[in-house]
């Protein structure tokens, strides 16, 4: 109770200092600052969006600050205006670019997403060269998710070098980006993701697989799908063997559709369906 | 259980404080024939303030509670809350967030959308009222499945982020950075799944009707049209048309989350686009002629037009844009009609304050949504449930309720072709919204649209229109009709052209078809109250023969131009298909230098002047303008001159003209209308090009000595102000390119 007070304070004075604005007229570099000193990240958010195509050269190191927030969705949102104003995104790059040579972790972080959210083709190879180097599992987590955002198949060895990471986080994210990638054809990456220590990256694998149509997999999701002591290994595994059609799978699945996990017994009748 | 008694006691608590305002009396009122009602608990949240947010997981409040499906009964402030879902389903379910759901029509099933966990995304699930049980239902993992209803003939509808098309991305909503999601179905044990096709932006809310069809609120974004509107479409994803909101009818920016009233009626909540968390005003749409029988019940099913559509704003006081709702008017999340007096009663979901995304970020609060019954004759709420720390949205009685019937499929590959789209109308002059002089149309251009998702800029140009590839020009027949196959599950737009190659007309929205879908209309936006018997078999256009676009069956990202003439010419890539024009025939008079040929003008805001001056040669805009909003993308000076400013980005800058003229030489979607066009004078295009010019006189170039345009150059600038005057094509697509 103790903050009550001090809420419907903050939003008197949010709803007052906006009414230009909510008047129709966008944002400002204002109601951004104000945004930032709330500590909200949709505050902030809603502020940078309505700013999207405005003129405001207040905005600029206002904004330029939030790629270094250290919430994504705050460092995204600052990406994406630099996007709409690439004069200004490519001064900033050049500084970002050095960063993922020879940042800590935190500083990779931020120009991995500055770099994906901005949509920075250009900075695929800066991602490759960072990927090789020892920025910490935040950092690597980065430098997928902006080869993933940029969707090119120049970032490919940049997923490839995170399935072999030693973070199942990193090697997760990285298998699941993988299909993402626009005009990518060959799943067999999966293949060997299937036989991971870690459940969660099993289990991504187990889906990507199915959704590129990797029918070496077949064998190995039979015994997932029966074997793997997660039900959602086992539940991915069904359904990717129900993706593939492959006749041979029909034991394994009949087995998985009395399995104990009800996430698993529903999809694996289904994809029995589908079998040919 | 301690949870459970802090609902009891604040819901009889605000009971007790309305009591003396007249409320009914709940065992004779909306809800007397009523046993319990359904309840979906979400914990509040602040991160869905866009109208497309669909990936928010909370799955635990402060105190440690859970979303949930309840049931409370007797659905009364006092009545028993029981949790139904998911605690009996096993420990994977621990944490579930649940997004929305569907009652089965025998009332002994619920379709859910849950996600599981942080990294998981949100899937499909029935929940067996009957023991608790809960079934997955198959659907691709990685993607997520939300909004789920019940369809005749046990099939579930959905909206996704899955991709229909092979290979492609899907498509990415530009302003709030998220992909988009499309309408889909599959059968209720997993088995079937189909993708609709796909629009350029969002399609969400999914409701049946009472006559067997579907409304959603579609997206619509096409240059200067921005806006959520209802759309009718079959339970197969074929026949899309328009419901409600495009033809200036629209109570709001946005209308969603729409639901049948009576035959013709609905409620639906009208909202802003972004930062009201889906909350808004409750509206009555009544789209057909109005009818009251002799128990007063109000339908609207005969006739039913979206020109023709009224509505009734219910709440006049609740804000229909995106300003903060004052305190004791709040916003409302849904509404669920508990009969159709013309005045009727809702379950409503409702929440006081400032409902505005920044405003509750800015305090560090969320949107208190709880259950009420409201009576709009009396303009009365009734609380029910209002759990503090959950969002208690899409309440409905559990009870039966008659399934549609099941709506006849338009699929039909032997018309349209594999893989193809059938689509054409009996006569394009027969039109609503605009009138052609006879013979005035030669063709129907049709183009594809797409957006970022396939590696572009943020933008195409300053005009805010989205790519554009044309597929190609399929002529009118002597009888009015048209007819072409294209590419399925694409977004698509249409234009009447006239013989120079010229828009007389363009379709303000895209639209799309599935393979085998037939979609040929009466004419173009005819009018919808007459009765047009639609067939297509008697039509020259199907005499014929339709015209054939795509037909090298090339993907999307092959679908470009090889060489800019008439016939090749997909997209306008300003600086390969304009520039080289400008550059051999202009830029000797139109080069920057102050003067006649070159006007100047200067604007301000107060802080800082800029003056431009005319100029069609193609290098990059001076940093003074590129740090401009919208003028900063990498346009060219060229581009910058013919297609002018970011409009918007100047208003919302302040921005003054001192002196001089700020013009757009071409004009998005009207060539005909350019002052660049009309100055050039263009030659004939069709069916033949000719030296017969669309204006009087023989045009500039032959007033000023120079060296006339060639056909196949006078219509790539008229397409690229058809197309939107966009300076980035696919042609200009940087994923063409290695790094």
């Amino acid at each position: 109770m103790k903050n009550i007070a001090k809420k419907l304070a903050a939003v008197a004075f949010v709803v007052l200092a906006s009414s230009t604005a909510f008047a129709g007229k966008g944002g400002s570099a204002t109601n951004i600052r104000d945004a930032i000193a709330s500590h909200s990240s949709d505050a902030i958010i809603a502020e940078v969006e309505r700013a999207e195509s405005l003129g405001c050269p207040d905005c600029i190191q206002l904004v330029t600050n939030l790629t270094e927030d250290n919430r994504y969705e705050v460092r995204e949102v600052a990406g994406w205006w630099f996007a709409k104003r690439p004069v200004l995104r490519d001064q900033l790059i050049v500084g970002f670019e050095q960063d993922l040579k020879s940042g800590d972790t935190t500083a990779v972080r931020n120009a991995a997403d500055f770099i994906g959210a901005s949509a920075s083709l250009k900075s695929l190879p800066a991602l490759r060269e960072a990927i090789t180097r020892d920025v910490g599992e935040d950092g690597k987590l980065a430098l997928v998710r902006a080869v993933k955002t940029l969707a090119h198949t120049s970032g490919n060895v940049v997923l490839t070098t995170a399935m072999a990471d030693r973070s199942p986080a990193v090697r997760a994210a990285a298998i699941k980006a993988w299909r993402d990638i626009l005009d990518q054809k060959d799943g067999s990456p999966a293949l060997a993701l299937l036989s991971d220590s870690d459940a969660g990256v099993r289990a991504d694998a187990a889906t990507v697989a199915g959704a590129m149509n990797v029918t070496s997999a077949v064998a190995t999701l039979e015994n997932l799908v029966v074997n793997d002591a997660d039900s959602t290994v086992r539940s991915n595994a069904a359904w990717a063997l129900g993706k593939l059609h492959s006749t041979s799978s029909r034991a394994a699945l009949t087995l998985a559709s009395g399995d104990k996990s009800s996430l698993v017994r529903g999809v694996a009748k289904a994809a029995l369906a589908q079998l040919h | 259980m301690k949870q459970l008694m802090k609902n009891f006691a604040l819901g009889t608590t605000l009971l007790a404080a309305v009591g003396g305002c007249g409320g009914n009396d709940q065992a004779s009122g909306p809800l007397g024939d009523v046993d319990a009602v359904i309840i979906l608990q979400r914990p509040s949240r602040n991160d869905m303030g866009d109208i497309f947010q669909y990936t928010s997981y909370v799955p635990t409040t402060p105190s440690g509670e859970h979303a949930r499906l309840v049931k409370l009964s007797p659905p009364t402030a006092d009545g028993t809350l029981t949790p139904i879902c998911c605690d009996k389903a096993g420990a994977e379910y621990a944490n579930i967030d649940i997004s929305g759901y569907d009652l089965s029509f025998d009332a002994k099933d619920i379709v859910f959308s849950g996600k599981l966990a942080a990294n998981q995304a949100y899937g499909l699930y029935i929940l067996h009222l009957e023991n608790g049980a809960v079934d997955k239902i198959p659907t691709d993992p990685d993607r997520d499945y939300v909004s789920p209803i019940f369809l005749p003939g046990d099939k579930i509808m959905f909206t996704t982020n899955a991709v229909v098309e092979a290979g492609a991305p899907q498509h990415q909503d530009e302003y709030e950075r998220g992909t988009t999601i499309q309408i889909g179905r599959i059968n209720k044990d997993g088995t079937s799944e189909e993708l609709g096709p796909r629009n350029l932006s969002h399609r969400t809310f999914p409701t049946l009707m009472s006559d067997g069809h579907v409304m959603i609120t579609q997206w619509d974004h096409l240059g200067t049209m921005n806006a959520g509107h209802l759309m009718f479409m079959n339970q197969d994803m074929t026949q899309l048309r328009e419901g409600f909101g495009k033809e200036g009818t629209a109570a709001s920016n946005s209308t969603l989350k729409a639901r049948e009233i009576a035959p013709g009626r609905f409620v639906a909540i009208a909202t802003a686009r972004n930062r009201t968390i889906q909350a808004g005003a409750l509206i009555d749409v009544r789209l057909g002629t109005v009818v009251t029988d002799s128990k007063g019940n109000v339908s609207a099913y005969d006739k039913m037009s979206e020109a023709t559509a009224t509505y009734k704003d219910l709440t006049p006081d609740v804000p229909h844009g995106n300003e903060p709702s004052a305190e004791t008017i709040g916003r409302y999340y849904d509404a669920f009609p508990l009969n159709a007096k013309d005045k009727p009663d809702f379950l409503v979901s409702w929440a006081d304050g400032p409902v505005e995304s920044s405003v509750l970020g800015s305090a560090g609060l969320s949107a208190n949504f709880g259950v009420y019954v409201f009576d709009t004759e009396k303009g009365q709420r009734r609380p029910l449930v209002d759990d503090p720390e959950m969002w208690d949205i899409f309440a409905r009685p559990l009870q039966t309720r008659e399934a549609p019937p099941i709506v006849a499929s338009s699929l039909d590959e032997n018309l349209a072709g594999a893989g193809q789209t059938l689509i054409g109308a009996m006569n394009v002059y027969d039109s609503s919204l605009k009138s052609f002089n006879p013979g005035e149309i030669y063709g129907v251009r049709v183009s594809e649209g797409f957006s970022s998702e396939e590696g572009f800029p943020r933008m195409f140009g300053t005009t805010m229109f989205e790519g554009m590839a044309t597929l190609g020009v399929a002529r009118v027949q002597g009888d009015g009709s048209w007819a072409a196959k294209v590419p399925a599950n694409v977004p698509l737009r249409i234009q009447t052209v006239d013989t120079f190659g010229m828009s007389s007309f363009s379709e303000p929205v895209w639209f799309s078809g599935r393979p085998g879908e037939n979609r040929f209309c009466g004419g173009c936006h005819e009018n919808r109250t007459k009765t047009t018997v639609i067939d297509p078999g008697i039509t020259d256009a199907l005499a014929q023969g339709a015209t054939v676009f795509n037909k090298s069956n090339a993907v999307r990202s092959d679908r470009l131009s090889t060489t800019y003439t008439r016939d090749q010419i997909v997209g306008v890539a300003w600086d390969k298909a304009i520039q080289p024009i400008f550059d051999n025939k202009c830029v000797s008079c139109h080069n920057g230098q102050p003067g006649a040929a070159n006007p100047t003008y200067t604007l301000t805001d107060g802080v800082q002047t800029l003056s431009w001056t005319f100029d069609l040669r193609g290098g990059a805009l001076p940093a003074e303008w590129a740090e401009l909003g919208g003028g900063d993308a990498g346009f060219s000076a060229s581009y910058f001159s013919v297609a002018g400013p970011d409009m918007e980005a100047l208003e919302k800058g302040g921005f003054m003209v001192t002196a001089g003229t700020v013009k757009q030489y071409l004009l998005p979607e009207d060539a005909r209308n350019s002052e660049m066009i009309k100055k050039l004078n263009p030659v004939k295009q069709f069916p033949t090009q000719t030296s017969e010019r669309a204006f009087a006189g023989n045009g500039h170039m032959a007033a000023q000595g120079g060296t006339d345009l060639t056909a196949d150059e006078y219509y790539a600038l008229i397409l690229a102000a058809d197309n939107g005057v966009s300076f980035f094509s696919r042609e200009n697509n940087p994923h063409r390119t290695t790094y």
